[in-house]
């Protein structure tokens, strides 16, 4: 895949608006390119300016070059694998002190580079006032200003890129105390012929002195095994100088450096503590933080189902109306047109009232940079249950949809973590499922049902999390979570995020819904649902005393989850009102436990296959199956005591 | 390293002396004199610009032994901290003026 078009690296520390700043520019899109299932590892699109066209990864964000998470790994491999034409090191100015110790890394790549300040209107917000050909003096690689969640400096960027790539000039790493450099050059020297030489000599030599106890210094050195000895000998010297473990003495040099650099380009005048501030320490609160955690969610599906709920009526009345009044006719024709209707109707009229403001909110919550707090309030919580507050982002995000939830297990740092979150999150009513419990229960039975369910639902996952305890055992090292600063979201990112997620969405779904929903009605109409209906009647009418013709719909819910759902008025043959008169209210709601748990949809299995293999994917499914073959029993078993 | 944590008398810490990142008053300015537990984690919050000599207040506890939340003065930034973790951070109080 790699053409002939430079290639241009993003990379930066997390919540430093590279994603942002990578999508106002990728507006000036050639051509995209999404490799399904990898947006999470880097985002790679075409761009054209002014007649040139740059090929720009977005890699995830990474505070260091020495990898501690698993997504910045990712990162490293990267620019590591592939030497890049030019590397773009995207910070947030309102952290720059901070943010140049990453940027003093980078520039012992001697890649040709440009730094971005970032966030330049928070900057100056705190009171910073940044002397820009100071920074670019000292650092002597180009810098350039932008405020990209307003596309701001873009432009000016880009024109950067293009002087940069002419000129390809390659920066001078960064100098460190005599005591350190001395040890440094000792071992460029002594690097055998063979040794894997990343990017330079000095870069690699102070990597390989930084590797230690890491498992990429046990691996290089079984085959070089008389450097051993010289890099353990200078680790020891550089240790001995500033009594601490030589990686810690390397990074606290670049630790100084940066706060000199920062001290000597940038002025801070005392910021006022600002409403942001009052704000956020009311939302942190021990006691109101949580307050406002439930009203923020409360109020959102609250807002959901208020918006949703009459939209949804009032786009159904047409195909309703349609639908019945083909009710006469029993053709083929007409009870493929049916099938067309329902599906066309199910896209449009079920999906679309929940699915765009739950997008659009998530997205919201996420800018907002509400969610890592959510993490902080909630991970007391969740270390009771075996996990702890960095999965919260996962099962929030898992609401909008459980794919996305999956991949993001990525920055979980232990194995252990992500297994049990990725079981756990199939079990998140994700938007389709949301569909599903306001369409039927919470239309047809009243809200509080529907918060019933939901509540019911948190709970499961709690306890399947304590079951799952049992099996893996929890010796997680504990949170630890940058908090970013809170931030007003931009209303055109947050469009762009959910047009993005909608699109995926239908592109995917649609064909499936309304083909499905065809295809279902020819089956019907030939009567040969009733072979799968008596092959799944032991367990759909046996077990949970549903009516068996509810059957072939489990098998579209495997498809989609609100299949399931339309697929039950198909079923049944009759519309959205009337369904109360066919089924009881314990087999509705057995029907919708059921659908909710007894599979993940096809894509989160393939997600979770792809991410985890395939013992996971079957252990989900038999996890799954069970977990919902028990609940719609008792459900069953109790409302029929009651 | 101090025994158990006594709430009541923690803001009397004399100058000089040294204890984690869990034992010290909401809001007074400290810095970092030693980062102990294995590497990884070490490496971790360096990387995150947790370094020694750096200037930190505890910002605020979450209830029910949850994690706390400290403010890296020099890095100016944010983390939320599990209690593990914190109890590895240790600390010197550092006068008010020099704040």
């Amino acid at each position: 895949m790699k053409d002939n078009f430079p290639v241009i690296v993003f990379i930066g520390q997390p919540n430093c608006g590279k994603s942002t700043l990578f999508n106002s520019i990728a507006g000036y899109k050639a051509q995209t390119s999404n490799f399904p299932g990898t947006t999470v590892t880097h985002a790679h699109s075409e761009v054209m300016w002014k007649g040139q066209v740059y090929s720009i990864v977005d890699l995830p964000g990474t505070y260091s070059l020495t990898p501690s998470e698993p997504q910045e790994k990712v990162a490293l491999t990267h620019i590591f694998k592939e030497k890049p034409d030019l590397i773009v090191n995207v910070i947030d100015a309102s952290l720059l002190g901070r943010s140049l110790e990453l940027t003093l890394e980078l520039l012992e790549l001697e890649y040709p580079m440009i730094v971005v300040l970032n966030m330049m209107d928070l900057a100056e917000k705190k009171g910073m006032s940044i002397r820009v050909e100071e920074l670019e003096k000292k650092l002597g690689v180009p810098v350039v200003k932008t405020i990209a969640i307003h596309g701001l400096g873009t432009k000016e960027l880009l024109d950067s890129v293009e002087k940069a790539l002419i000129s390809r000039k390659a920066p001078i790493a960064p100098r460190y105390a005599k005591e350190v450099e001395k040890r440094i050059q000792k071992l460029i020297e002594a690097l055998p012929e063979d040794f894997p030489i990343i990017a330079n000599k000095r870069f690699t030599a102070i990597k390989a002195i930084e590797a230690e106890t890491m498992a990429a210094d046990r691996f290089i050195l079984e085959s070089h095994k008389p450097l051993k000895s010289m890099i353990d000998s200078l680790r020891q010297e550089i240790s001995d100088w500033r009594e601490a473990p030589a990686y810690e003495v390397i990074s606290a040099e670049r630790h100084h450096l940066a706060l000199k650099i920062f001290e000597e380009c940038c002025q801070v005048r005392h910021a006022r503590v600002n409403w942001v501030e009052e704000l956020d320490n009311l939302i942190m609160h021990p006691i109101f933080g949580y307050f406002f955690l439930l009203l923020i969610f409360a109020g959102m599906f609250y807002l959901i189902f208020k918006i949703g709920s009459p939209l949804e009526t009032w786009l159904l009345k047409p195909f309703e109306s349609l639908r019945l009044s083909l009710q006469s006719h029993h053709n083929l024709l007409a009870e493929l047109l049916n099938g067309l209707i329902q599906g066309i109707g199910g896209g449009i009229a079920i999906v679309f009232p929940y699915f765009i403001p739950l997008l659009l909110l998530m997205g919201f919550l996420e800018d907002l940079g509400y969610l890592a707090r959510a993490g902080f309030l909630l991970d007391t919580f969740m270390h009771r249950i075996g996990l702890h507050g960095k999965s919260v982002p996962m099962f929030i995000l898992g609401l909008g949809c459980n794919v996305p939830a999956i991949m993001a297990t990525r920055i979980l740092e232990s194995k252990r973590d992500r297994i049990v979150t990725a079981l756990l999150i199939p079990f998140v009513p994700c938007a389709a499922r949301t569909t599903i419990i306001l369409a039927l229960v919470a239309f047809l039975l009243g809200p509080w049902w529907a918060l019933g369910f939901y509540f019911f639902n948190l709970l499961l996952i709690a306890f399947l999390a304590l079951v799952l305890k049992k099996f893996f055992k929890y010796s997680s090292p504990g949170l630890i979570l940058e908090i970013p600063s809170l931030k007003l979201p931009s209303l055109k990112n947050i469009w762009q995020k959910t047009y993005f997620n909608l699109k995926e969405f239908v592109r995917f779904a649609w064909p499936i819904l309304i083909g499905g929903s065809v295809i279902l009605s020819f089956l019907s109409y030939i009567k040969f649902d009733r072979v799968f209906n008596t092959f799944l009647s032991p367990l759909v009418s046996g077990l949970l005393g549903l009516p068996s013709n509810l059957g072939v719909t489990l098998i579209f819910g495997f498809l989609r989850k609100e299949l399931s759902l339309l697929m039950m008025f198909q079923a049944l043959g009759v519309g959205y009102q009337q369904l109360l008169s066919v089924i009881t209210r314990t087999q509705l709601l057995t029907f919708v436990a059921f659908v909710s748990f007894f599979i993940p949809c096809l894509s989160t299995l393939a997600i979770i296959w792809k991410e985890l293999g395939r013992r996971i994917a079957f252990l989900s499914v038999a996890l799954n199956l069970s977990v919902a073959i028990l609940v719609s029993w008792l459900i069953r078993l109790l409302f029929s005591i009651l | 390293m101090f025994g158990r944590r006594v709430h009541h008398l923690i803001s009397e810490i004399p100058t000089g002396s040294i204890c984690t990142l869990l034992e010290i008053p909401q809001g007074k300015i400290f810095r970092i004199v030693e980062i102990k537990g294995g590497p990884g984690l070490h490496r971790r919050l360096l990387s995150l610009g947790f370094h020694r000599g750096d200037r930190v207040t505890l910002d605020r506890e979450a209830i029910m032994q949850g994690p706390v939340l400290v403010r890296n003065l020099t890095a100016d930034t944010k983390v939320a901290l599990g209690r593990g973790i914190a109890q590895k951070i240790l600390v010197e109080p550092i006068g008010d003026n020099e704040g």
